[in-house]
């Protein structure tokens, strides 16, 4: 059994790691992004003189954005870090908010993996009708496409975190984050 | 059962599932899910809705801000600008009676014109306040109170993340709702300082005042602050005049905030990826409870239980005053154990156009934002009351030994003084909204 767990910690940590990774990922693009609409504001102030704005930037904001917070997902799971309310259940008997927090856990990954499925199906369908996006004519597909390792993290990483919370590995780390 | 029946029945167990520390997003997610198959007896719509909610609502470009205003205020945190903000008003306020811990209230409120969320304030605010403030005798009481009370002007003082999301669930204006802030945010300020001063003198028996600061010195100290003033100009000006759309302002923000924290020597390697998986972080847990809520309100909507609420508040022709009343103390009530955001997310689909019903003589979109503004500031109440405060639990983290319930009795003039501004806000409508019509 000790065994048992203690592979299950080592895969942890390593899930835990790869979200982190995500996650910085995900903030080295929330960088570019502000550094794409700086260029185009300036850019655009200074249009007199032969510059311009950045063609297409508020769609590589939108889409750039979107790929930031699939990115984001995946770490918070694995931080136990969304909001939740805890006055009454800090009076609940422990097994009762075991349940619960193995309730919601195993909730979470349900629609963590309908959500990455549909994302999937919802590419197919882009791909299919050919959609590109308004200004740059870019297939639409491709947001969708850069979205889905994220999000298959983020079901790997929802199952972890249930499977942590199932055998109370997790009851150290569920601090609530600042 | 009907599905107007369907939407009432789902409030009450979406509330259960959230008591039951299932997280806010799910609950809301859940409920939405099950309601709308009861309402349209099959899983289809569900599932073609999967297909494209997620990524449309993460690709929204008016949210994308969001993420941006969240790393502005990370990186501010980290550029040392809390500090030259506290020596600047400590040389100007710090030698009265209760003058340090005034002197930390207006550095909040300076650092809330560059950072945009509370808890990033307080927490910011606190590390360098703190030591100050005790060792100058101040008691944890007070000290800790003040710190957890000034945090929430990080959020009155635009940019605010909080109005910033209202913006959007109302299609209100960004920038007038900012201009419409400031007022109250300013009163903020003033009734604190005018709490503190009372407090002074009844609690605080060991306080030893800083020597009185020189005009030059106090001008040098203002001179250490430049950048803060400059970003905050540029950002809410440029989003005010129409230079730029609100994401571009915070990204301009963002920008300048990493520049100026790098080259203070804040954003080292660790400094900096602090920075992003806390933005991460947050990043994620305001748009899952977004994409719950996506979910959730097209339920809603089938349900069409905001449109009939709407309906029957009209029809019952009740004193507006009275309702408007009754929503903001359900906030205060809502906030003892409910972050602001989820709150304004959860509720404003429904309480907004219940809101919009109401008659108060003035226009439509005058009303939304002196709305918005009480409804900021009854959620940020929410943040230094018992049993959930969460700035007084990021105030513990940095001191220890102080007794939680210390801190809370410490905040209750805080609180106090809050509901006051509420009250006056609320029955002078004129001081949120001359700014408004004076600039726009």
């Amino acid at each position: 059994m000790t065994r048992l767990l203690e592979l299950q910690n080592h895969f942890t940590n390593k899930v835990e790691r790869l979200t982190k990774l995500f996650a910085l990922f995900g903030g080295v693009m929330l960088m570019l992004l502000a550094v794409l609409t700086i260029l185009s504001v300036i850019g655009r102030t200074i249009n007199a003189y032969g510059f311009g704005p950045i063609q297409g930037d508020f769609e590589l904001v939108e889409n750039g954005t979107a790929f930031v917070v699939f990115c984001a997902l995946p770490y918070c799971q694995m931080r136990y870090g969304h909001v939740s309310v805890d006055i009454l259940s800090r009076r609940f008997p422990a097994l009762l908010s075991w349940l619960i927090a193995v309730l919601s856990h195993g909730m979470m990954s349900v629609i963590a993996f309908i959500i990455t499925r549909q994302l999937y199906l919802g590419m197919m369908d882009k791909y299919q009708w050919g959609e590109t996006t308004f200004i740059l004519q870019l297939p639409a597909w491709w947001g969708y496409a850069a979205a889905l390792p994220a999000s298959a993290l983020w079901l790997i990483a929802s199952i972890t975190a249930m499977m942590a919370v199932i055998t109370r590995q997790a009851s150290a780390r569920e601090e609530p984050s600042s | 059962m009907t599905s107007f029946e369907i939407g009432l029945t789902s409030l009450p167990i979406l509330l259960v599932l959230i008591l039951a520390r299932v997280p806010i997003w799910l609950s809301m997610m859940a409920v939405g899910i099950i309601g709308q198959y009861l309402i349209l007896g099959n899983w289809n719509p569900f599932f073609a809705q999967m297909k494209t909610v997620s990524y449309s609502t993460f690709s929204n470009y008016s949210l994308s801000v969001i993420p941006m205003f969240l790393l502005m205020g990370q990186f501010a945190s980290r550029g040392g600008m809390s500090k030259s903000l506290f020596q600047a008003a400590k040389a100007f306020v710090g030698h009265r009676r209760g003058g340090l811990a005034q002197a930390a209230i207006v550095a909040c409120g300076g650092f809330g014109a560059i950072c945009g969320s509370s808890l990033a304030t307080a927490a910011t605010m606190g590390q360098v306040a703190l030591p100050e403030l005790r060792k100058h005798g101040y008691s944890d009481k007070l000290s800790t109170a003040v710190l957890a009370a000034g945090g929430t002007l990080g959020v009155l003082i635009p940019p605010s993340v909080v109005l910033v999301i209202y913006a959007i669930l109302t299609e209100q204006n960004i920038a007038k709702l900012f201009i419409a802030a400031f007022i109250p945010g300013f009163l903020a300020i003033l009734g604190y300082m005018v709490t503190i001063s009372i407090l002074a003198k009844r609690w605080e028996k060991d306080e030893v005042p800083a020597p009185r600061a020189s005009w030059l010195s106090r001008l040098q100290a203002l001179g250490s602050i430049w950048p803060v003033i400059g970003i905050f100009a540029l950002v809410i000006g440029g989003i005010y005049l129409g230079w730029f759309t609100p994401t571009e302002g915070a990204a301009i923000g963002a920008g300048a905030t990493g520049i100026y924290a790098f080259f203070n020597g804040g954003l080292n390697r660790e400094g900096f990826i602090d920075a992003i998986l806390e933005t991460a972080l947050s990043t994620a847990m305001i748009f899952a409870i977004l994409l719950g809520a996506a979910v959730f309100n097209s339920f809603l909507a089938f349900s069409r239980v905001p449109f009939e609420a709407a309906a029957m508040i009209q029809e019952m022709n009740a004193n507006p005053w009275l309702i408007l009343s009754i929503i903001l103390v359900l906030y205060l009530i809502l906030g003892c154990f409910m972050d602001s955001l989820s709150m304004i997310i959860l509720t404003i689909p429904v309480f907004f156009p219940v809101f919009q019903t109401l008659d108060f003589g003035m226009s439509l979109e005058d009303s939304a934002l002196w709305f918005g503004v009480l409804v900021l500031i009854v959620v940020e109440v929410g943040l230094i009351t018992p049993p959930v405060g969460m700035n007084l639990f990021v105030i513990n983290k940095l001191a220890r030994n102080v007794p939680l319930a210390t801190s809370f009795k410490g905040v209750l003039p805080f609180v106090a003084s809050d509901l006051v501004r509420v009250i006056i806000l609320t029955a002078f409508p004129a001081i949120t909204l001359f700014a408004v019509h004076l600039l726009f």
